[in-house]
Protein backbone atom coordinates (compact mmCIF):
# COMPACT_ATOMS: atom_id res chain seq x y z
CA UNK A 1 0.00 0.00 0.00
CA UNK A 2 2.97 2.46 0.63
CA UNK A 3 4.92 1.32 -2.08
CA UNK A 4 1.68 3.03 -4.21
CA UNK A 5 1.40 5.34 -3.00
CA UNK A 6 4.92 6.10 -3.21
CA UNK A 7 4.72 5.57 -6.60
CA UNK A 8 1.50 8.19 -7.58
CA UNK A 9 3.05 10.86 -5.14
CA UNK A 10 6.70 10.22 -7.23
CA UNK A 11 4.20 10.58 -10.51
CA UNK A 12 2.84 13.77 -9.62
CA UNK A 13 6.16 15.50 -8.65
CA UNK A 14 7.83 14.50 -11.48
CA UNK A 15 5.36 15.47 -14.04
CA UNK A 16 4.35 18.71 -12.02
CA UNK A 17 7.86 19.29 -12.04
CA UNK A 18 8.23 18.02 -16.19
CA UNK A 19 5.40 21.26 -16.59
CA UNK A 20 7.16 23.77 -14.79
CA UNK A 21 10.64 23.09 -16.24
CA UNK A 22 9.00 23.26 -19.86
CA UNK A 23 6.67 26.00 -19.18
CA UNK A 24 9.46 28.28 -17.77
CA UNK A 25 11.72 27.23 -21.27
CA UNK A 26 8.62 28.77 -23.05
CA UNK A 27 8.74 31.74 -21.69
CA UNK A 28 12.14 32.11 -22.57
CA UNK A 29 12.05 31.12 -26.16
CA UNK A 30 13.45 33.48 -28.66
CA UNK A 31 10.46 35.41 -30.52
CA UNK A 32 12.28 36.18 -34.02
CA UNK A 33 12.73 32.85 -36.24
CA UNK A 34 16.35 33.06 -37.30
CA UNK A 35 15.60 33.59 -41.04
CA UNK A 36 12.49 35.64 -39.77
CA UNK A 37 8.82 35.49 -39.70
CA UNK A 38 7.41 32.92 -42.25
CA UNK A 39 5.47 35.07 -45.41
CA UNK A 40 4.82 31.54 -47.44
CA UNK A 41 5.48 31.07 -50.81
CA UNK A 42 3.09 32.69 -52.25
CA UNK A 43 2.60 36.79 -52.16
CA UNK A 44 -0.62 38.11 -50.10
CA UNK A 45 -3.11 39.54 -52.91
CA UNK A 46 -3.24 42.68 -50.97
CA UNK A 47 -4.94 45.86 -52.32
CA UNK A 48 -4.14 48.05 -49.27
CA UNK A 49 -7.70 49.27 -49.38
CA UNK A 50 -7.86 52.85 -47.67
CA UNK A 51 -3.76 53.33 -48.06
CA UNK A 52 -2.59 56.39 -49.32
CA UNK A 53 0.15 54.10 -52.14
CA UNK A 54 2.61 55.14 -54.46
CA UNK A 55 1.49 53.99 -58.26
CA UNK A 56 4.52 53.28 -60.94
CA UNK A 57 2.47 53.58 -64.39
CA UNK A 58 3.56 52.08 -68.03
CA UNK A 59 0.45 53.26 -69.56
CA UNK A 60 -2.81 53.70 -69.65
CA UNK A 61 -5.68 52.63 -71.76
CA UNK A 62 -9.07 53.15 -73.11
CA UNK A 63 -10.11 49.36 -72.30
CA UNK A 64 -8.93 46.43 -70.63
CA UNK A 65 -8.09 44.00 -73.99
CA UNK A 66 -5.92 46.85 -75.17
CA UNK A 67 -4.21 47.59 -71.02
CA UNK A 68 -3.82 42.99 -71.44
CA UNK A 69 -2.11 43.16 -74.82
CA UNK A 70 -0.02 45.95 -74.15
CA UNK A 71 1.61 44.41 -70.73
CA UNK A 72 1.77 40.76 -72.31
CA UNK A 73 4.05 42.59 -74.69
CA UNK A 74 6.71 44.03 -72.13
CA UNK A 75 10.07 42.45 -71.65
CA UNK A 76 10.00 41.40 -68.43
CA UNK A 77 11.25 38.15 -68.60
CA UNK A 78 10.32 35.88 -65.87
CA UNK A 79 9.18 38.30 -63.24
CA UNK A 80 6.07 39.68 -62.73
CA UNK A 81 5.69 43.38 -63.96
CA UNK A 82 3.25 45.35 -64.18
CA UNK A 83 -0.82 44.69 -63.63
CA UNK A 84 -3.85 45.59 -65.35
CA UNK A 85 -6.31 47.58 -63.14
CA UNK A 86 -9.46 50.32 -63.73
CA UNK A 87 -7.90 53.76 -63.13
CA UNK A 88 -11.28 54.08 -60.82
CA UNK A 89 -9.91 51.95 -58.14
CA UNK A 90 -7.45 54.55 -57.17
CA UNK A 91 -8.63 57.86 -55.56
CA UNK A 92 -6.79 60.52 -57.28
CA UNK A 93 -5.06 58.44 -59.92
CA UNK A 94 -6.98 60.26 -63.64
CA UNK A 95 -6.14 63.51 -61.90
CA UNK A 96 -2.43 62.73 -61.83
CA UNK A 97 -1.84 61.08 -65.00
CA UNK A 98 -3.42 63.90 -67.17
CA UNK A 99 -4.14 61.14 -69.80
CA UNK A 100 -7.78 59.76 -71.06
CA UNK A 101 -8.15 56.00 -70.19
CA UNK A 102 -9.79 53.55 -68.33
CA UNK A 103 -7.62 50.95 -67.67
CA UNK A 104 -3.90 51.70 -66.98
CA UNK A 105 -0.70 49.24 -66.44
CA UNK A 106 0.26 49.50 -62.74
CA UNK A 107 2.51 48.46 -59.83
CA UNK A 108 1.63 49.73 -56.03
CA UNK A 109 3.93 50.28 -53.58
CA UNK A 110 3.75 51.78 -49.51
CA UNK A 111 7.39 53.41 -49.76
CA UNK A 112 9.51 55.52 -52.24
CA UNK A 113 12.78 52.81 -52.11
CA UNK A 114 10.29 49.75 -53.71
CA UNK A 115 8.80 52.24 -56.15
CA UNK A 116 12.05 53.41 -57.19
CA UNK A 117 13.49 50.11 -57.32
CA UNK A 118 10.69 48.66 -59.71
CA UNK A 119 10.88 51.52 -62.03
CA UNK A 120 14.79 51.64 -62.01
CA UNK A 121 14.04 47.48 -63.31
CA UNK A 122 12.00 48.38 -65.70
CA UNK A 123 13.88 51.57 -67.00
CA UNK A 124 17.16 49.04 -67.33
CA UNK A 125 14.67 46.83 -69.34
CA UNK A 126 13.61 49.05 -71.78
CA UNK A 127 10.25 49.51 -70.38
CA UNK A 128 8.40 52.47 -69.70
CA UNK A 129 7.44 53.62 -65.75
CA UNK A 130 6.59 56.55 -64.37
CA UNK A 131 5.93 57.22 -60.55
CA UNK A 132 3.07 59.25 -60.04
CA UNK A 133 4.12 62.47 -57.71
CA UNK A 134 1.14 62.25 -55.36
CA UNK A 135 0.24 59.17 -53.78
CA UNK A 136 -3.02 57.56 -54.41
CA UNK A 137 -5.55 56.68 -52.77
CA UNK A 138 -6.71 52.72 -52.82
CA UNK A 139 -10.23 51.68 -52.78
CA UNK A 140 -9.46 48.16 -53.11
CA UNK A 141 -10.38 46.30 -56.53
CA UNK A 142 -8.17 44.18 -58.05
CA UNK A 143 -4.94 43.47 -56.76
CA UNK A 144 -2.06 45.73 -58.03
CA UNK A 145 1.11 44.30 -57.26
CA UNK A 146 1.42 45.24 -53.06
CA UNK A 147 3.82 43.57 -51.24
CA UNK A 148 6.38 43.20 -53.58
CA UNK A 149 9.14 45.70 -51.81
CA UNK A 150 12.00 45.24 -49.02
CA UNK A 151 10.51 46.25 -45.47
CA UNK A 152 12.78 48.82 -44.24
CA UNK A 153 13.66 46.45 -41.80
CA UNK A 154 15.66 44.24 -43.96
CA UNK A 155 13.58 40.84 -42.82
CA UNK A 156 11.52 40.36 -45.95
CA UNK A 157 8.51 41.48 -47.79
CA UNK A 158 6.88 44.92 -46.21
CA UNK A 159 3.28 43.15 -45.90
CA UNK A 160 1.71 45.98 -43.71
CA UNK A 161 1.18 49.56 -43.89
CA UNK A 162 3.42 52.25 -43.15
CA UNK A 163 3.41 55.76 -41.26
CA UNK A 164 3.22 57.29 -45.11
CA UNK A 165 0.81 55.28 -46.53
CA UNK A 166 -1.72 55.84 -43.63
CA UNK A 167 -4.28 58.27 -44.40
CA UNK B 1 58.58 48.24 -113.36
CA UNK B 2 56.02 45.49 -113.20
CA UNK B 3 58.19 43.25 -111.90
CA UNK B 4 59.20 45.81 -109.28
CA UNK B 5 55.22 46.48 -108.32
CA UNK B 6 55.07 42.73 -108.21
CA UNK B 7 57.65 42.26 -105.54
CA UNK B 8 57.25 44.88 -103.72
CA UNK B 9 53.59 43.47 -103.25
CA UNK B 10 54.54 40.52 -102.37
CA UNK B 11 56.82 41.66 -99.37
CA UNK B 12 53.44 43.98 -98.19
CA UNK B 13 52.04 40.26 -97.94
CA UNK B 14 54.62 38.15 -96.26
CA UNK B 15 55.11 40.93 -93.38
CA UNK B 16 51.31 41.29 -92.57
CA UNK B 17 51.01 37.08 -92.95
CA UNK B 18 54.04 37.18 -90.51
CA UNK B 19 52.87 40.25 -88.57
CA UNK B 20 49.16 37.97 -88.48
CA UNK B 21 51.50 34.89 -87.56
CA UNK B 22 53.04 36.83 -84.24
CA UNK B 23 50.07 38.83 -82.84
CA UNK B 24 47.31 36.07 -83.32
CA UNK B 25 48.45 33.37 -81.35
CA UNK B 26 49.54 36.37 -78.23
CA UNK B 27 45.87 37.45 -78.49
CA UNK B 28 44.13 34.03 -78.21
CA UNK B 29 46.34 32.85 -75.69
CA UNK B 30 45.57 35.47 -73.31
CA UNK B 31 43.68 34.50 -70.46
CA UNK B 32 42.31 36.60 -67.58
CA UNK B 33 43.81 34.46 -65.33
CA UNK B 34 47.33 36.08 -66.56
CA UNK B 35 45.63 39.10 -64.64
CA UNK B 36 45.65 37.67 -61.57
CA UNK B 37 42.70 35.56 -61.62
CA UNK B 38 41.56 31.82 -59.51
CA UNK B 39 38.77 29.93 -59.34
CA UNK B 40 38.47 30.66 -55.91
CA UNK B 41 35.87 28.03 -54.93
CA UNK B 42 35.15 29.04 -51.53
CA UNK B 43 32.69 29.01 -48.78
CA UNK B 44 29.76 27.51 -51.73
CA UNK B 45 26.60 27.13 -49.72
CA UNK B 46 24.77 23.96 -50.45
CA UNK B 47 21.94 23.84 -53.47
CA UNK B 48 18.72 24.29 -51.32
CA UNK B 49 15.58 22.20 -53.71
CA UNK B 50 12.31 23.52 -52.87
CA UNK B 51 10.91 26.51 -51.15
CA UNK B 52 11.31 25.49 -47.27
CA UNK B 53 15.15 24.63 -48.45
CA UNK B 54 15.27 27.83 -50.05
CA UNK B 55 13.73 29.83 -46.73
CA UNK B 56 16.18 28.17 -44.58
CA UNK B 57 19.24 28.91 -46.24
CA UNK B 58 18.56 32.19 -48.33
CA UNK B 59 15.65 33.61 -45.63
CA UNK B 60 12.72 35.06 -46.47
CA UNK B 61 11.86 36.49 -49.66
CA UNK B 62 13.12 40.68 -49.96
CA UNK B 63 14.98 40.32 -47.38
CA UNK B 64 18.50 42.47 -46.93
CA UNK B 65 21.20 39.77 -47.36
CA UNK B 66 19.12 39.34 -50.83
CA UNK B 67 20.60 42.18 -52.24
CA UNK B 68 23.53 42.58 -49.91
CA UNK B 69 26.07 42.17 -52.96
CA UNK B 70 26.71 44.46 -56.17
CA UNK B 71 28.21 43.79 -59.43
CA UNK B 72 28.84 45.31 -62.98
CA UNK B 73 28.86 43.34 -66.44
CA UNK B 74 28.79 44.51 -68.98
CA UNK B 75 26.56 43.49 -72.18
CA UNK B 76 28.84 42.63 -75.42
CA UNK B 77 25.92 43.66 -78.19
CA UNK B 78 24.97 47.34 -77.04
CA UNK B 79 28.17 48.19 -74.62
CA UNK B 80 25.85 48.85 -71.65
CA UNK B 81 26.93 48.46 -67.51
CA UNK B 82 24.30 46.14 -65.78
CA UNK B 83 24.57 47.02 -62.01
CA UNK B 84 22.72 43.77 -60.28
CA UNK B 85 22.75 43.18 -56.82
CA UNK B 86 22.12 39.05 -55.62
CA UNK B 87 22.54 37.43 -51.99
CA UNK B 88 25.45 37.74 -49.57
CA UNK B 89 26.47 33.74 -49.72
CA UNK B 90 26.93 33.94 -53.05
CA UNK B 91 29.94 36.18 -53.47
CA UNK B 92 31.44 39.63 -52.91
CA UNK B 93 34.09 37.66 -50.85
CA UNK B 94 37.89 39.33 -51.28
CA UNK B 95 40.23 38.02 -54.05
CA UNK B 96 42.74 39.16 -56.62
CA UNK B 97 40.12 40.35 -58.72
CA UNK B 98 36.90 41.14 -56.43
CA UNK B 99 37.26 43.86 -53.59
CA UNK B 100 36.10 43.35 -49.95
CA UNK B 101 32.07 43.65 -50.42
CA UNK B 102 31.48 41.53 -46.86
CA UNK B 103 30.26 38.75 -49.12
CA UNK B 104 30.67 34.97 -47.55
CA UNK B 105 32.09 33.18 -51.12
CA UNK B 106 33.99 33.35 -54.13
CA UNK B 107 30.95 31.97 -56.23
CA UNK B 108 28.98 34.55 -58.73
CA UNK B 109 31.30 38.21 -58.98
CA UNK B 110 35.27 36.02 -59.12
CA UNK B 111 34.68 32.66 -59.83
CA UNK B 112 31.38 32.15 -62.85
CA UNK B 113 32.24 35.71 -63.98
CA UNK B 114 35.88 34.83 -64.08
CA UNK B 115 35.70 31.75 -65.45
CA UNK B 116 33.20 33.64 -68.63
CA UNK B 117 36.69 36.11 -69.09
CA UNK B 118 39.25 33.39 -68.65
CA UNK B 119 37.36 31.41 -71.52
CA UNK B 120 36.55 34.24 -74.11
CA UNK B 121 32.98 33.80 -73.66
CA UNK B 122 32.42 37.73 -72.98
CA UNK B 123 31.05 38.11 -76.60
CA UNK B 124 27.92 35.85 -75.39
CA UNK B 125 26.62 38.17 -72.82
CA UNK B 126 24.12 39.82 -74.71
CA UNK B 127 21.91 42.77 -72.79
CA UNK B 128 19.64 42.77 -70.30
CA UNK B 129 21.58 41.51 -67.13
CA UNK B 130 19.79 41.41 -63.63
CA UNK B 131 19.94 39.66 -60.14
CA UNK B 132 17.74 40.49 -56.94
CA UNK B 133 14.12 41.95 -57.35
CA UNK B 134 11.56 41.53 -54.87
CA UNK B 135 9.00 40.50 -57.17
CA UNK B 136 6.46 37.47 -57.97
CA UNK B 137 7.44 34.85 -61.11
CA UNK B 138 5.46 36.50 -64.28
CA UNK B 139 1.79 35.33 -64.14
CA UNK B 140 1.79 33.66 -61.22
CA UNK B 141 1.69 34.53 -57.20
CA UNK B 142 4.31 32.80 -56.25
CA UNK B 143 7.53 34.51 -55.33
CA UNK B 144 10.48 34.22 -57.47
CA UNK B 145 13.43 33.18 -57.37
CA UNK B 146 14.89 36.60 -57.77
CA UNK B 147 13.26 37.63 -54.93
CA UNK B 148 16.02 35.58 -52.72
CA UNK B 149 18.71 36.35 -54.54
CA UNK B 150 19.97 33.51 -55.92
CA UNK B 151 18.96 34.14 -59.46
CA UNK B 152 20.85 35.81 -62.61
CA UNK B 153 19.29 36.63 -65.37
CA UNK B 154 21.38 36.99 -68.55
CA UNK B 155 21.00 37.96 -72.41
CA UNK B 156 17.38 38.22 -71.26
CA UNK B 157 16.33 40.00 -74.60
CA UNK B 158 17.85 37.24 -76.91
CA UNK B 159 16.79 34.30 -74.69
CA UNK B 160 13.72 35.34 -74.24
CA UNK B 161 11.38 33.58 -71.35
CA UNK B 162 9.06 30.98 -73.26
CA UNK B 163 12.18 29.53 -76.15
CA UNK B 164 13.14 26.10 -75.61
CA UNK B 165 16.27 26.31 -77.04
CA UNK B 166 19.36 28.98 -76.70
CA UNK B 167 21.38 30.65 -78.94
CA UNK B 168 23.68 32.48 -76.98
CA UNK B 169 23.68 31.20 -72.94
CA UNK B 170 24.54 28.00 -73.97
CA UNK B 171 28.12 28.82 -74.94
CA UNK B 172 28.51 29.53 -70.99
CA UNK B 173 25.98 27.73 -69.29
CA UNK B 174 27.82 24.72 -68.36
CA UNK B 175 30.19 27.23 -66.22
CA UNK B 176 27.32 28.26 -64.36
CA UNK B 177 25.91 24.67 -63.65
CA UNK B 178 29.64 23.99 -62.58
CA UNK B 179 29.50 26.30 -59.76
CA UNK B 180 25.93 25.50 -58.50
CA UNK B 181 23.56 27.01 -60.89
CA UNK B 182 20.97 25.61 -62.82
CA UNK B 183 20.15 26.58 -65.86
CA UNK B 184 16.60 27.59 -66.62
CA UNK B 185 16.05 26.34 -70.56
CA UNK B 186 15.19 22.99 -68.37
CA UNK B 187 11.55 24.88 -68.15
CA UNK B 188 12.14 27.45 -71.32
CA UNK B 189 13.37 29.99 -69.57
CA UNK B 190 17.08 30.46 -71.44
CA UNK B 191 17.96 33.64 -69.64
CA UNK B 192 17.49 32.17 -66.15
CA UNK B 193 20.41 31.19 -63.92
CA UNK B 194 19.12 29.68 -60.50
CA UNK B 195 20.90 28.82 -57.13
CA UNK B 196 18.09 26.40 -56.22
CA UNK B 197 16.36 23.65 -57.95
CA UNK B 198 12.56 22.62 -57.86
CA UNK B 199 11.10 25.77 -57.85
Amino acid sequence: MKRRQAIVVGLVVGVTASVGVIAGAAGRAPARLPNGRSVGPMVPADTGAGELLLAVVGGVFSSRQEAEAANAALAFGDLQGYYVVPVAQFQGFRQEVGEPGEFALVSAFRTDEGARAFAELAAMLGIEATILPERVRSLGGLYAGLGQEASPDGTGPLLGPVAESLP
Amino acid sequence: MRKGSQRRGGLRFLSSAIAIAVVLPLIVAFHWSRLGWRDGHVNYPSRPSGYTQIVNRFGQPCNAEARAISMRWRAADNGVMYWFSFHRKLGGRPTAMVSDKGGRSTNLDNDVYGHIQNAHLQPYIKHGIYGYACRAKRNSNEWSTHAFGIAIDVSSAEEYMGKCTSTVNKYHASIWQNHGWYWGLAFCDPMHFQYATNY
